[in-house]
């Protein structure tokens, strides 16, 4: 019993550290733009399909397949921002939102034209699980473990000592003052949604390698990128993080309990948890 | 001539909603120029109209003898007016350093030392400089939101209410910045509710009610003139 907690829980970390990159991306357009944004499903999966692309049909190597992933979702979702929900954020952060779901739609739907809708595989060698006990740890969810926290640190040094990354706080914090003091909310709105859209693109990747690769591939896990959003505090950025491993964990823990079909409902189980206590969420909306 | 010139200004928050009904107002070069008026006058409005956060209905406002009424808040900013909120006015989550440098955004070349500069002269930001903005005294954050605007070495300063919510001894200190700032050379349109402690350190007082320049003259004069007293200074 003890052993399966641990192993819940070493999977729960693992899993909540992939989750942690999409739903940084999330909190950074939400920190910025203030309307969530729930084309990052899509574009997870645009990401995934990209770092596919580059893996096993032109052969490049898993850390170039994850810059290409990043490139992808932080184009493609900065210029189908710039088109369809730009005009849309005048009327309202609710009014986005739903044009964001639409979004969501087409783009779900364009990575199904293209690639088609059977599961595809990288190019990648699959390894035996390492054994520590009764506790197993597969090398490819380290791997990819490290290269979400590798990305999150770049996150937070981009944002602590950069020009434009400092410009987006001074953007979430207080837009207002932000503009007068001479920094242009434009350039900051495409530099949160490269950023944020573009850490989609790697998280969706990275599920996929966890999981598996069809047009589905980042809609299975956007209630799960939202749940660590809402849990750790909309627009948070170490929020985010916090809430992806609070999500992560939870979502291993009740496979212990419950069954794995379950398992989803288990983020709005931490939702309705935590924002009883915290009404907004773990670290507030405090963007850094 | 005037540096800044609003003519007429009309404008209000919502559609329908008109808190200025032709408000004028002119600042000289160097010139410190005290707002005061009843609430809901429009004093806040009319600088908020300045800066550029509000888009006018009708009236013009030049600045350096150029109409600005159409540019934005940031092209208004570039030009040197640098608007300085009641409310609001420092990014609580950064650290007094990082409000600096942003004050300083459009300068960056300059800003490491400019942000030694304004740390000794006010001291308590120096101390102070890797504390979050929101974890300062009602003070303090004043005196950062000054030094914020101080960054970029604007040429006309708006101030909105500075002594709003500040302990007497805190507004006293405050009052002798901006008289400080004033005397390097800085023209500084100042709205305040504390009129006395305003009027004191300026050099022209205008009166606004009902959105309109009721009255305009000299701030000795003016915190001299019976009627102004009766009406805005408490007897």
């Amino acid at each position: 019993m003890i052993a399966a907690f641990l192993q819940a829980v070493v999977n729960g970390a693992l899993a909540g550290s992939v989750l942690a990159l999409p739903a940084l991306g999330f909190n950074t357009v939400y920190a910025v733009l203030r309307f969530p944004n729930f084309a990052v499903a899509g574009l997870a999966t645009i990401g995934a399909y990209a770092g596919w692309v580059a893996n096993a049909l032109w052969g490049w190597p898993a850390p170039a397949a994850i810059l290409a992933a990043f490139v992808a979702g932080g184009a493609a979702g900065a210029l189908c921002d710039a088109a369809a929900l730009k005009p849309l954020r005048p009327l309202g952060a609710l009014a986005a939102a739903i044009g964001s779901v639409a979004l969501n739609i087409v783009l779900e739907n364009a990575v199904r034209f293209a690639f088609g809708n059977n599961p595809r595989g990288y190019d990648l060698p699959v390894f035996r699980d390492w054994r520590f006990g009764a506790i197993g740890i597969g090398p490819q969810e380290v791997e990819d473990a490290a290269i979400a926290l590798l990305a999150m640190a770049a996150v937070f040094l981009l944002l602590r000592t950069t020009r434009i990354g400092k410009a987006m706080r001074a953007v979430s914090d207080n837009a207002t003052l932000a503009e007068s003091k001479g920094i242009d909310p434009v350039r900051v709105a495409w530099a949160a949604n490269i950023l944020g859209l573009g850490l989609c693109g790697i998280g969706g990747m990275l599920v996929a390698l966890d999981t598996s690769l069809d047009p589905l591939t980042g809609f299975r896990v956007l209630l799960s990128i939202f749940a660590a959003a809402v849990v750790g505090g909309l627009g948070s950025i170490p929020g985010a993080v916090a809430g992806a491993f609070v999500v992560g964990i939870g979502e291993e823990l009740s496979t212990l309990v419950v069954a794995p079909t379950y398992r989803t409902a288990m983020g709005f189980l931490a939702i309705l948890i935590v924002l009883s206590f915290r009404p907004r969420g773990l670290l507030g909306e405090r963007a850094y | 001539m005037s540096l800044l010139a609003a003519a007429g200004v009309v404008c209000g928050y919502g559609a329908a909603d008109e808190i200025l009904h032709g408000a004028d107002l002119a600042v000289r070069p160097g010139e410190l120029v005290a707002i005061i008026g009843p609430n809901g006058a429009g004093k806040s409005t009319l600088l908020k109209a300045i800066a550029g956060m509000l888009r006018l209905k009708r009236g013009t406002i030049c600045f350096d003898g150029r109409p600005i009424e159409r540019t934005s808040a940031g092209e208004r900013a570039r030009m040197g007016i640098v608007f300085v909120p009641q409310e609001a006015n420092v990014f609580p989550t950064m650290t007094v350093s990082e409000n600096l440098e942003m004050g300083g955004f459009l300068e960056p070349r300059q800003a490491r030392q400019k942000i030694a500069v304004l740390s000794e002269r006010f001291p308590v930001l120096g101390e102070k400089r890797r504390a979050a903005a929101r974890t300062l005294s009602g003070g303090q954050r004043q005196v950062l939101a000054m030094a914020m605007a101080l960054m970029v070495g604007p040429r006309l300063l708006l101030l909105d209410e500075p002594s709003a919510g500040l302990a007497p001894l805190a507004a006293d200190k405050l009052f002798a910045t901006i008289g400080a700032i004033h005397r390097e050379g800085t023209a500084i349109a100042m709205v305040e509710q504390n009129a006395l402690s305003a009027l004191a350190i300026a050099d022209r007082g205008v009166v606004l009610v009902d959105g309109r320049a009721a009255r305009t003259g000299p701030a000795h004069a003016m915190a001299e003139d019976p009627e102004v007293r009766r009406l805005f200074l408490g007897g």
